[in-house]
């Protein structure tokens, strides 16, 4: 008790450390609607709350699981169907617990992360969220599967999986650096989609961040080890998380709109802090390195295939046209990383177009499922990886075959042409 | 720079076996090669759509495919149309008719400078065979269009005479819409 009451304690001092001058978005001066306005972008709420051009913060948006379709919540403090007759107290149990107003929520609302955000940031968001307008929408009904459409069950699940270890903060570690801990880890919370999840859907904590399947795409490992591996340093972190692309890769699918409802509305301080913690101490590096030479000769198939399908955006050799227009392939990540999944779901479901804003958006990309076999987008994937990803291990026809299959039995192939 | 030989039927003609360097756009191909100069291109980056060619899948189907960023080595041995395709041509080479397509969005004076419509009649065009294959309810022809026109930009007259064109194609084809239930 002693020990929790202390990190608590702690957190406290973690969160006063962003009151300090150094970082400007917390400062003294903030009022808590403003305040809260500022926590909630970097919950990234929005991002979950909203259907498709939907209004902000009503919900109706589903998520598929393995057990059936969610639909997330309207948060407006709408009385009859939002958050309006919340106390501080019912927002804190939802925020911290996992308790709404008629039961226990699934944990596709990351409490299992924000129970580490401390009160005075609960109290902030609360204020921030009760101001909004209230908007009366009640989004679908849930369809789950049995057991998990029964919501009495999630206090076991809550019992055996809901870990609620605080945060912890060494000591050596920097004020930046701790700030980045609280970031990704509660506020940020990164670990959904990025760490491995059990059977039961529970992240498996001991092998936080080292990556997931999700939707179709791989949410990346970023443990330090791999980020550098791939390639990036604190200056390419920070194009990717304030504009959502760089010369070695650019965010999509969800990460996407982490990066357009969140990342980049963060202050020049916390991004430098985030990327402090998720760069750790990690040595920079060049990152893995290809022989387009010995690819050439070894994949003919796959480097014809890249000149003809790829290289018209992609540039020659893979070293990219302009960056708003498609990444170079020459240093991209995906290309670099231990794990195919994403070069190769790229490849067959293409990629949707997204926009920023106003002035700043990008063309999807095809997907070429149907006009490239197992065999040429192996040939493919392993012209480009070893061309320029240093990869150990080939690409095989049967790996491919497998994604292929999953991608289709959750009907991402054909979304993109 | 490297070559690869290159032939495919264009426009009902067989092309090739043509010395081409590898990195040539199709666009290029079509315009610096085969003098097709109907194909535009407008941004270059895969955004407007002006430069929609309609290639043949294996079921004789026909997929719309942007030929600025896929270059000519994509369409080696494959079947393709371009906009010069479209109409009925004479054995001395004159067009005796053009495609419904085109009758159409020239009845609607859907197009003005006409820098966008090869790729509009050709999207138009793979629509209809594709609604040929799998008819649709009539209540979703709006949808329908804009699925498969509702990326391809115009600077001029705008979509609505486009949609009204492909719209009267659709209607007065038998067999592009399914019977009411
Ligand atoms: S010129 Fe090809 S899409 Fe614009
Ligand atoms: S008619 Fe001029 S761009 Fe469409």
């Amino acid at each position: 008790m002693g020990k929790v009451a202390f990190v608590f304690f702690f957190l406290v001092i973690g969160g006063n450390v962003a009151a300090q001058p150094t970082h400007a978005q917390a400062s003294a001066k903030q009022s808590p609607v403003e305040k809260g306005r500022y926590l909630a972008a970097a919950g990234d709420c929005v991002a979950c709350h909203t259907a498709t051009n939907g209004r902000p913060f009503i919900g109706g948006r589903p998520f598929h699981t393995p057990f059936g379709i969610l639909y997330s919540t309207n948060i407006t403090p709408d009385k009859k169907t939002g958050i309006g007759n919340y106390t501080l107290e019912d927002f804190t149990a939802a925020m911290r617990r996992g308790k709404g107003a008629h039961g226990n929520l699934y944990p596709a609302m990351p409490y299992t992360s924000y129970y580490l955000i401390p009160d005075e940031d609960i109290a902030s968001l609360y204020a921030y969220f009760m101001q909004l307008p209230p908007v009366e929408y009640v989004a679908p009904d849930n369809d789950l599967f049995f057991p998990a459409n029964l919501r009495f069950g999630l206090s076991v699940w809550n019992r055996i999986f809901f870990d609620k270890a605080p945060l912890s903060q060494p000591a050596d570690k920097s004020p930046d650096w701790q700030r980045g801990n609280y970031l990704v880890n509660a506020l940020g919370h990164c670990g959904e989609c990025h760490t491995p999840r059990n059977f039961a859907f529970a992240m498996k904590n001991d092998e936080k961040f080292s990556g997931n399947i999700l939707e179709g795409w791989d949410a990346v490992d970023i443990r330090p080890a791999a980020l550098r591996r791939q390639g990036w340093d604190r200056e390419r972190l920070r194009l990717l998380f304030t504009t959502g692309a760089s010369e070695h890769g650019t965010a999509f699918g969800e990460m996407f709109s982490v990066v357009k409802y969140s990342l980049r509305h963060l202050s020049d301080n916390d991004i430098n802090a985030i990327i402090t913690y998720l760069l750790d101490d990690s040595e920079k590096m060049a990152g893995n390195a290809g022989n387009p030479q010995a690819a050439e000769k070894r994949y003919t198939q796959g480097r014809a295939d890249f000149v003809a399908y790829c290289a018209a955006c992609h540039g020659r050799e893979g070293r990219g046209v302009t960056l708003s227009f498609a990444p170079p392939m020459d240093r991209n990540a995906a290309v670099r990383g231990d794990n195919p999944y994403n070069t190769i779901a790229v490849i067959l479901r293409g990629l949707a177009a997204q926009r920023m804003d106003r002035t700043n958006a990008r063309a999807g990309m095809p997907g070429f499922h149907r006009e490239l076999d197992d065999v040429r987008v192996a040939d493919l994937v392993n012209y480009m990886r070893t061309a320029w990803g240093g990869a150990e291990n080939p690409v095989t026809v049967e790996d491919v075959a497998e994604i292929r299959r999953q991608l289709r039995e959750h009907g991402y192939l054909g979304a993109v042409e | 720079m490297a070559k690869i030989p290159v032939a495919m039927v264009v426009n009902g003609e067989k092309v090739g076996p043509l010395e081409v360097e590898e990195y040539t756009s199709m666009l290029d191909f079509l315009q610096e090669y085969l003098n097709l100069t109907g194909t535009k291109l407008g941004c270059g980056i895969g955004v407007c759509r002006s430069c929609t060619i309609l290639v043949e899948r294996e079921d004789g189907s026909l997929e719309p495919v942007r030929s600025c960023i896929n270059n000519v080595g994509r369409f080696n041995g494959r079947t393709v149309t371009t906009v010069e395709g479209q109409a009925e041509y004479n054995s001395e080479g004159d067009i005796v008719a053009l495609s419904p397509i085109q009758q159409a969005f020239l009845r609607n004076f859907s197009f003005q400078c006409g820098w966008c419509t090869p790729g509009f009649v050709n999207a138009a065009t793979a629509l209809i065979d594709h609604l040929r294959r799998e008819p649709v309810p009539a209540d979703t022809i709006e949808a329908v269009i804009d699925e498969a026109l509702g990326e391809h930009i115009c600077r001029c007259t705008g979509y609505v005479r486009y949609y009204r064109a492909v719209r009267e194609v659709i209607e007065s084809t038998p067999g592009l819409l399914k019977e009411a239930d």
